[in-house]
């Protein structure tokens, strides 16, 4: 009996097959999707990018009226939905660059360390031993006084403490994979080291990774908002963070827009991050296979 | 329901510990419940250069002189000192008898941990102190030039190996045990303000010497309160001086204080216990104030308006036994260039940024429109203000400012780099530091928000580590030389001038005005300088604030005020009344 031989899927394929079929990552991911679709039209100007312009009364009440309205005024009488808006810039931005700083540290010295064992292996777990022995809130603030204010502080603070978990994943798996026959294989034909470490170990761990910067993305966007509140964080643009900030002292007035605009908009990725996180999981892990 | 003995042991203690966490004050214990807006630097006198350190700093350490709590306009009067002093004829010799018996806290620096008599020769110590460029005090700019002898030691000795405090200076000698002497430079009418302010209030050589460098966490005085050691924490908790000498509350007062003789010739201090919370957000406090935890504070911008109504209180507070006070503050606000930077010698481009400021609308965000508009550096109420003087750089003018910084180089900001702006972290300042990025943008002039802690801002200023930044300063002294010696050139950072402006035409007329007593003619050179200063544009000149305070039904002699630093010594609590109002709470 023949039968006609399909080339077979790959894992991300399959991966996105099975969170588009299921109703509630199926939103995540449209959700997760329009929050970027939303930063890159601020990002090129499109959308939100005359946020800083005095639109009515310092605290104006939400109301109907125009859509820059809905959700109230600032203290400057600008439109906090535009803010908020705007803040969707900054929020993606950091949890992008974030978790892009810790993959790429963590997967290098998880890869190295599960590579070659020995002394690399046992100065990397000293190195990041040592440095998950360090409370992440006051390192935060550490980096976040020496490197002085800013963005590209709220970057580098976060990516460098966030990527511990995966260098931790990575070793290990790495280990695992090193011992693997299509491995050995490539030792027979000569294969380099960077060849087997990059061109096949990388490839069959990289769901780890994907699954990781959902992860990751999520806690960068939950720590900025937390940096920026205590005065750390981003200044001079919109952020959750900083909009979280004004409402502690203009709750006393009883507007409560900035507020609730703020912690909806957050609330809404961190859960879609959540739930699309899970479902890759879910999808992506050969364990979990066909269950 | 039966439950295991251990897990009824372990409930038990957590209940005892938690109860005791939350033990209330009691009620018949008179202690008052104060707010320090920002962190405390240090209990060293000669840094205490701002406000909130100046006012901790007194209620341990005292001066030869202090201002009559009850007297309006300030009115200097002895305090160390038995008397004022003898003060020559032309105006340079200053001879002070000291109060025979105080002593400074007891301690282990001294001998059998007894303090011992305060001495002349303390005082002598004290400014030499001061003066001592090894310690880099903050208050040098005080006595900057200011007493006979006392610069040549300063640099003398900055030379030498260690500073010899055993030399003799002329401007400062103990005549005997009790007799103190300053010989000034050169006539300064202003200098007996100086021996009030904190930066002259006498230290022991022992207890300085036994620190070292911990002394600013070891405050030892004369004061009416003590504190055995500072530890930069969010609670300072003062005790009454068991040794304190015997100082009366006092029976006479201006009219307008008539009201608050009920203490009259009682022995001071009046309260046991002073709490201090150091509490940079307003939201925490105003709850503590609201829940009677707190025994006066000035009303947050944000709960402005639903406290105060037609400037008076709302019927909720009222219930509660508020009152409401309302004073003109001796301060100004002020947006200051770092002239260290050439960009900022450019005045057309000082004029173009002010010009776009709406500083109106601040005073509308920020105030609640309880401020006066600021038209140049000293403070209504002091000789030295032209009342009608408008100062024509003040905003929002935006075309005037467009073409202003177009014929400053600089058209619609372009070639002008990015400024950076710096602020104290507090949520308010970032409002505010936002407001003016905002007022900038409008001309195209670009600013980066840079925002420390207190004590950081203050040292980055010292440091000449700035190039814009927003400040407020509060008289010293009720005199107009207090205002101008901000842009007085050899006052520069470390000294008050955190601007660096230096300009020798404005230097010679300031030291030329400052050497005169007070008169008429006096009073025209003080407003020429300050209208010169306003058109000069040394500074964009905010507000003169209003202090609203609310103050509990139960605190007894409270006055706002802007030069009392000791002001906790008067103060009071009626127990009973506290008593009974806590119950509306």
């Amino acid at each position: 009996m023949s039968a006609e031989i399909k080339p077979s899927k790959s894992l991300l394929h399959n991966a996105l097959i099975k969170i588009v079929s299921e109703k509630l990552s199926l939103i995540a991911l449209i959700i997760v999707f329009l929050y970027f679709l939303v930063a890159m039209l601020t990002a090129m100007g499109v959308l939100a990018s005359n946020w800083g312009q005095e639109i009515g009364q310092s605290y104006a009440a939400p109301s109907f009226e125009a859509i820059k309205n809905y959700f109230g005024l600032d203290i400057f009488g600008r439109s906090v939905l535009l803010k908020t808006i705007k803040a969707t810039e900054t929020a993606v931005v950091i949890g992008v660059v974030v978790s892009m700083i810790s993959i790429v540290i963590g997967t290098l010295l998880g890869m190295l360390a599960g590579y070659f064992g020995g002394f690399v292996d046992e100065l990397i777990v000293w190195f990041y031993t040592t440095f998950a022995s360090i409370p992440g809130v006051m390192l935060l603030v550490a980096i976040a006084f020496i490197l002085g204010k800013g963005t590209t502080t709220v970057f580098l603070s976060l990516g460098l403490t966030s990527w511990l978990g995966l260098c931790r994943i990575v070793r290990a798996e790495v280990m695992k994979h090193k011992e693997r026959e299509y491995i050995q294989a490539a030792n027979a034909i000569g294969a380099t080291h960077t060849r087997k470490l990059f061109n096949h170990i990388l490839p069959n761990i990289s769901h780890l990774l994907i699954i990781n910067f959902t992860q990751t993305f999520d806690s960068a966007v939950k720590a900025e908002v937390v940096l920026s509140f205590l005065g750390l964080g981003v200044v001079g643009r919109p952020s959750w963070g900083t909009m979280i900030d004004d409402s502690k002292l203009e709750l006393a007035r009883g507007v409560w827009w900035q507020l609730a605009a703020a912690t909806f908009a957050m609330f809404l990725i961190v859960l879609a991050f959540n739930i699309l996180g899970d479902a890759l999981r879910d999808a992506l892990d050969p364990k979990l296979k066909g269950k | 329901m039966k439950m295991p003995n251990v897990l009824l042991i372990i409930l038990s203690a957590t209940f005892l510990v938690f109860a005791g966490c939350t033990k209330k004050q009691d009620s018949n214990e008179r202690v008052l419940n104060l707010v320090s807006p920002a962190e405390i630097k240090g209990f060293d006198p000669i840094q205490a250069d701002d406000l909130y350190s100046g006012r901790e700093i007194s209620k341990i350490y005292e001066g030869l002189l202090q201002y009559h709590w009850l007297k309006m306009p300030y009115e200097l009067v002895p305090n160390l000192a038995a008397a004022l002093p003898v003060i020559s004829k032309d105006g340079i010799t200053y001879t002070f008898k000291l109060r025979s018996g105080v002593k400074f806290q007891d301690d282990a620096a001294f001998a059998g941990g007894k303090g011992r008599e305060v001495e002349a020769n303390d005082f002598v110590y004290s400014i030499k102190r001061l003066a001592d460029s090894r310690n880099q005090a903050t208050g040098w700019w005080v006595l900057d030039g200011k007493l006979k002898g006392l610069n040549e030691w300063r640099e003398k000795n900055s030379k030498l190996p260690a500073t010899n405090y055993d030399e003799e200076v002329e401007g400062v000698k103990a005549l005997d045990k009790y007799t103190l002497q300053f010989k000034l430079a050169k006539a300064f009418p202003q200098f007996l303000y100086a021996l009030a302010m904190p930066f002259t209030y006498a230290v022991s050589k022992e207890v300085v010497a036994k620190y070292g460098k911990e002394f600013i966490n070891h405050p030892i005085g004369t004061g009416p309160y003590i504190l055995p050691i500072f530890d930069q924490g969010k609670k300072i908790t003062y005790t009454k001086n068991p040794t304190f000498r015997e100082k009366l509350y006092p029976s006479d007062a201006s009219p307008e204080f008539k009201n608050l003789l009920s203490d009259a010739g009682k022995r001071l201090p009046l309260v046991e216990k002073i709490v201090v919370h150091v509490m940079k957000e307003t939201q925490p406090a105003w709850l503590k104030l609201n829940k009677g935890e707190i025994d006066y504070y000035s009303v947050p911008k944000d709960n402005f308006a639903t406290a105060i109504k037609n400037n008076k209180l709302s019927d909720e507070l009222a219930k509660k036994g508020f009152i409401l006070e309302i004073a003109p503050q001796l301060d100004v606000t002020y947006t200051a260039f770092n002239f260290e930077n050439k960009l900022f010698h450019n005045k057309k481009l000082r004029q173009a940024m002010y010009l776009a400021y709406d500083e109106p609308k601040a005073n509308e965000l920020f105030y609640n429109n309880t401020a006066f508009p600021a038209q140049s550096i000293i403070a209504p109420g002091i000789a030295g203000v032209d009342k009608n003087y408008v100062n024509p750089f003040k905003g929002p003018k935006l075309t005037e400012a467009k073409k202003l910084l177009a014929e400053a180089g600089y058209p619609d900001g372009k070639g002008l780099p990015e400024l950076k702006y710096d602020i104290p972290d507090s949520t308010v300042s970032r409002q505010m530091g936002e407001y003016f990025q905002k007022q900038m943008e409008q001309i195209g002039v670009k600013i980066k928000i840079i925002s420390s802690p207190w004590p950081e801002f203050q040292a980055k200023v010292k440091k000449k580590a700035v190039e814009v930044y927003g400040l407020a300063w509060g008289a010293d002294y009720p005199d107009a030389e207090n205002f101008l010696q901000l842009f007085y050139g050899p006052n520069k950072s470390p000294g008050a001038n955190g601007s660096n402006y230096d300009n020798p035409q404005f230097n010679k007329e300031f030291e030329a005005a400052t050497q005169m007593q007070d008169s008429p003619e006096r009073t025209a050179r003080y407003e020429k300088l300050n209208k010169f200063l306003a058109e000069e544009v040394v500074a964009l000149f905010g507000v003169h604030r209003q202090a609203y305070i609310l103050e509990q039904g139960w605190l007894k002699n409270y006055h706002p005020t802007d030069l009392h630093h000791d002001a906790v010594q008067y103060l009071n609590i009626d127990t009973q009344k506290k008593a009974e109002l806590l119950k509306n709470f």
